[in-house]
């Protein structure tokens, strides 16, 4: 379980998080919605512990399983040795891994579907292969809680549809917290249970992805006119999905 | 040897500076020196107020006046050497005069300069300009002169007494140092090449180990004047060296520098490399004394220094008697009576152990 | 649906086996350099010989030796060979550490004025007359404020810029120079200033067993605990935000750090005065080698180092009979060396 309780974050005289509270159970997925600067990634940050909180607190277990957006530009390693680092919360300050440690890192490899990647250099991966080996990392860690900020933002739309299928397989699991941050509405309507839209003027609404993830309430969040859209999905089905009213072309 | 017409020239500059000097007293005409790189130095005096950047130079110019009251400031090392040596007896107030001026690397501290005031300022030529500029700069009237052999040493001890307007002292001087040089010239030419011992000096034991070449070291001319070889001849100018290298020259005969108080000969036998030299095995190690100023370097005091080393290196062909010409030098350098405490003191008698043939510099 | 066609693509699995060669390369090529810097030295001593005193003193440790030959070997050889392979290796694993812990690989214990800091504290001690574990605790002192400082200035953290961290330690260093400086302006020229002036500049000259003894436990102690690092030093050069999530305190552990690389960096110049070059110069080569993950590249840039190491030394004390500076050899060496690394780890940057 993670979650913030009435959290306030300030920086200057600009409140970005105002008495923030939510939570996410266990096996739940959240998906964090809201326009850039209205506290999106103040609220990620705060909840794995990075934002110094000038009010309220944060609930997460001792080790979270964080998926960046970009990894660290030092990342020169092998896809193996970059994986294993998950592993280092439970070694300690000078412990060295195991086989056991390893065979943790074979498999969360092998979960995301990058095995073979296993003895490439990371630097050498393209984008999405890099957010996979860094989820790998995340699901090493042993945590059962996943917070990834923006996944699919950098990726193209090949690799976008690989990682929301890679999440749908992780929530089906109900072993697991996901938690990620998102521009964009229809990935929360693809992996999320619930969604946390940081409106900009008043609270912050919570609750499941049906009933806020909606043309009515984006539209607060977004100040643009959004629209539903009815498509078959590739599994043959009806799919509901939400689009900008100035997107596409216009008809004849 | 070129010494007669340096004698003769000697006397020259004794002739026309004595009539100069008779005609600045009558007329108030300038001293005239072309110094060592060329330039016209002019004094419309003789300098009464002189800085001495060179080390040697403090005891030079005292022992030129006869007195210490022309300098007011100096090298560093020059005041050590007056403080542990005899010339702070001779002359204690010699003892507090600035070396606030320049720093041990010749690199002045023009403010200190200017403000004791000099009217001279002597300091090495040849060494580049960044270390004279400064001085230049600010207007001091500057004499520059040049290290490395005798004959340079006698012409910038004559360019600074004419400085100081004593010319008739330096005639003096450089017809004693002349005289010793060509005796031990002469005698020296009948050792045979493999008779001469391979003298290695050390210009710093302590911090690292330093060592000379031939050209333009003035130890290395002295070794050689005095019948010896330098050891350390393949050297390029003053450089670092270190033990193995002093081990593969096995010289016969190590001389210690006299610029490291706490050095002394125990140093070259205490040490497991060194201990195994010809030269530590035969007991012929040496610390270079200090005078009125260190032995090592050319000084007023040299003819000294060749004669000790001299008596050292060949004792079956000088015997010079150096007590007796210790007494008669310091007479006349600094008309001063000394004592035979004081030539022990000065001749390191009690440090040097018992060196090999320093029997010979003992009070009867 | 993962892309296909990468089989034929650059892919370097770097397999046990081969590392296990590599490692044992370079630990033959550092015994072999060791046994030849012995042999070597402007004192004649012929190769068997020399193999024969080093076998005899291994064999009867403490034997006095009374020959020359021997003596030269044993007591002026050896220390310095020791002490200069241990003190290449100390250097080249700082080298590594920092790299690590400031995420950029320009930087090395002179680069960011620690030599420096370092030196002045020798300088001050001997200054003041202090010698022994007071000199060595001084230089140890000095050395980490000038880390300190460093880490204050470039105020670093996970954004902080590689070209900031660098003109810290400039500045840094710069100013504990200057301080030495001013110590030798009123250090006693006959005995304090010459020990000043030698010990700025780098040396294996003065080597001793004593000397060999007194450095060698903070250095091996600290190589030691960084080995102990190795990993760690992986997850501490990521962000400081990855770098938590992963359980690592990046801020107390970076301070573990500069203290280690303090006490090292401090026992090398306090023996040997100050050394460039092989701290930044020796984890690059060693990265092309072994790649980046510090619990390859530690060890084998501590080998890489020492064998560089002593192959400088060995050249300044045996090309002429004067001693070269050892600045002047790592220079001439390194220099170039860097020159080409920098344009590989460019070209490298580039074709990604």
């Amino acid at each position: 379980m993670i979650g913030l309780k009435d959290a306030i974050v300030r920086f200057g005289d600009r409140i970005v998080l105002d008495r923030l509270s939510f939570s996410v159970e266990a096996g739940r997925t959240v998906a964090i919605l809201g326009p850039n600067g209205r506290g999106k990634t103040t609220a990620l940050r705060a909840m794995l512990g990075f934002q110094k909180l000038d009010g309220g607190s944060r609930i997460a277990p001792g080790v979270v399983g964080y998926v960046p957006q970009y990894a660290s530009s030092n990342q020169n390693y092998d896809v193996m040795d970059v994986v294993v680092m998950g592993r280092a919360a439970g070694l300690g300050l000078f412990g060295q891994p195991g086989q056991a440690d390893i065979e943790a890192a074979t498999a969360a490899l092998a979960q995301v579907g990058a095995s073979r990647f296993a003895h490439e250099r990371f630097d050498r991966l393209s984008g999405g292969e890099r957010q996979l080996v860094l989820m790998a990392r995340a699901l090493a860690t042993g945590s059962n809680v996943m917070v990834l900020d923006e996944p699919g933002s950098a990726l193209d739309l090949h690799n976008q549809e690989r990682l929301l299928a890679l999440l749908v397989k992780l929530r089906e699991q109900r072993d697991r917290t996901i938690v990620f941050t998102t521009h964009d509405p229809n990935h929360a309507l693809a992996a999320a249970d619930e969604a946390l839209l940081m409106l900009p003027d008043g609270p912050a609404l919570f609750g499941p992805v049906a009933e806020t993830v909606v043309p009515e309430h984006l539209e607060r969040l977004y100040g643009v006119a959004m629209r539903i859209v009815e498509i078959n999905g590739t599994d043959g089905l009806p799919h509901r999905a939400i689009m900008p009213a100035f997107a596409g072309l216009r008809a004849a | 040897m070129v010494l007669g017409a340096w004698g003769r020239r000697a006397q020259l500059i004794f002739a026309v500076a004595l009539t100069s000097g008779l005609a600045t007293a009558a007329l108030a005409d300038d001293i005239v020196i072309t110094d060592h790189e060329n330039r016209e130095v002019r004094l419309n005096a003789p300098a009464e107020r002189i800085v001495t950047i060179p080390m040697p130079m403090a005891s030079g110019v005292i022992a030129l006046d006869g007195s210490a009251d022309k300098v007011v400031g100096m090298n560093p090392l020059s005041l050590t050497a007056i403080r542990e040596g005899i010339l702070g007896k001779i002359f204690p107030e010699a003892a507090d005069i600035s070396d606030a001026v320049t720093g041990t690397d010749f690199v002045p501290n023009v403010e200190a300069l200017a403000a004791v005031n000099p009217d001279l300022v002597i300091q090495w030529g040849g060494r580049g300009s960044e270390i004279v500029d400064p001085i230049t700069n600010a207007g001091i009237n500057t004499l520059l002169i040049k290290y490395g052999t005798e004959e340079l040493t006698r012409q910038y001890m004559t360019m600074v007494a004419t400085a100081i307007g004593k010319p008739e002292r330096i005639e003096q001087l450089i017809g004693w140092s002349d005289k010793v040089e060509k005796d031990i010239e002469a005698k020296a030419a009948a050792i045979p090449a493999d008779q001469r011992p391979n003298v290695l000096y050390l210009g710093r034991s302590l911090s690292d180990i330093s060592a000379s070449g031939g050209g333009g070291s003035y130890s290395a001319w002295y070794i050689d004047l005095a019948g010896g070889k330098n050891a350390s001849e393949e050297l390029k100018g003053t450089v670092s060296i270190n033990r193995e290298q002093i081990a593969q020259w096995n010289p016969d005969v190590i001389l210690l520098n006299s610029f490291e108080p706490e050095l002394d000969v125990s140093w070259v036998y205490n040490d497991p490399i060194l201990s195994l030299t010809k030269a530590a095995q035969n007991k012929r190690v040496y610390k270079m004394p200090l005078g009125g100023y260190r032995w090592d370097p050319p000084s007023q005091e040299s003819p000294l220094t060749w004669m000790w080393l001299a008596d050292l290196l060949h004792p079956d062909v000088f015997n010079y008697d150096i007590r007796a010409e210790m007494k008669t030098a310091y007479k006349t350098l600094y008309n001063y009576e000394a004592s035979d405490a004081d030539i022990d003191g000065i001749l390191w008698m009690a440090e040097q152990g018992d060196a090999a043939g320093y029997d010979r510099f003992k009070a009867n | 649906m993962l892309t296909e066609g990468r089989a034929a693509s650059a892919v370097q699995p770097r397999h046990w086996p081969k590392m296990a060669v590599i490692f044992a390369i370079f630990t033959v090529v550092l015994i072999c350099a060791l046994l030849i810097s012995l042999c070597v030295g402007r004192f004649a001593v012929s190769a068997p010989r020399a193999l024969e005193v080093i076998f005899g003193a291994l064999l009867h440790p403490g034997s006095a030796s009374e020959a020359m030959d021997e003596r030269i070997v044993l007591l002026v050889r050896a220390p310095r060979v020791l002490l200069a392979a241990l003190s290449g290796a100390a250097l080249a694993t700082t080298g590594v550490a920092l790299q690590g812990v400031f995420r950029n690989p320009l930087v090395s214990p002179e680069v960011l004025g620690i030599s420096q800091g370092a030196a002045f504290g020798g300088a001050l001690a001997i200054t003041l007359g202090i010698w022994g574990l007071g000199l060595l605790g001084t230089v140890f002192v000095f050395g980490l404020l000038a880390l300190v400082l460093v880490g204050l200035l470039a105020r670093v953290d996970g954004r902080t810029e590689i070209i900031t961290v660098i003109l810290s330690g400039m500045v840094i260093g710069s100013l504990f120079s200057a301080f030495v400086s001013l110590l030798q302006f009123i250090a006693d020229p006959n005995s304090s200033l010459p020990a000043i002036v030698y010990w700025l500049m780098g040396s294996f000259a003065t080597a001793t067993w004593d000397r060999l003894l007194i450095a060698t436990p903070g250095l091996v102690a600290g190589m030691v605990v960084l080995w102990a690092l190795r990993f760690r030093l992986n997850v501490l050069s990521l962000d400081d935000a990855e770098a938590k999530s992963l359980g690592a305190r990046p801020d107390a552990e970076r301070w573990l750090i500069f203290a280690l690389v303090a006490l090292v960096v401090g026992c090398q110049v306090a023996v040997s005065g100050i050394v460039g070059w092989i701290g930044l110069v020796i984890p690059h080569a060693a990265r092309l080698v072994v790649g980046h993950d510090h619990r390859k590249l530690l060890p084998a840039s501590a080998l890489l180092g020492a064998i560089f190491m002593l192959l400088i030394d060995t050249l300044a004390r045996t090309l002429t009979p004067a001693e070269i500076p050892l600045g002047v050899l790592t220079a001439i060496v390194g220099a170039p060396v860097f020159g080409i690394l920098v344009r590989h780890y460019y070209r490298e940057k580039g074709a990604r």
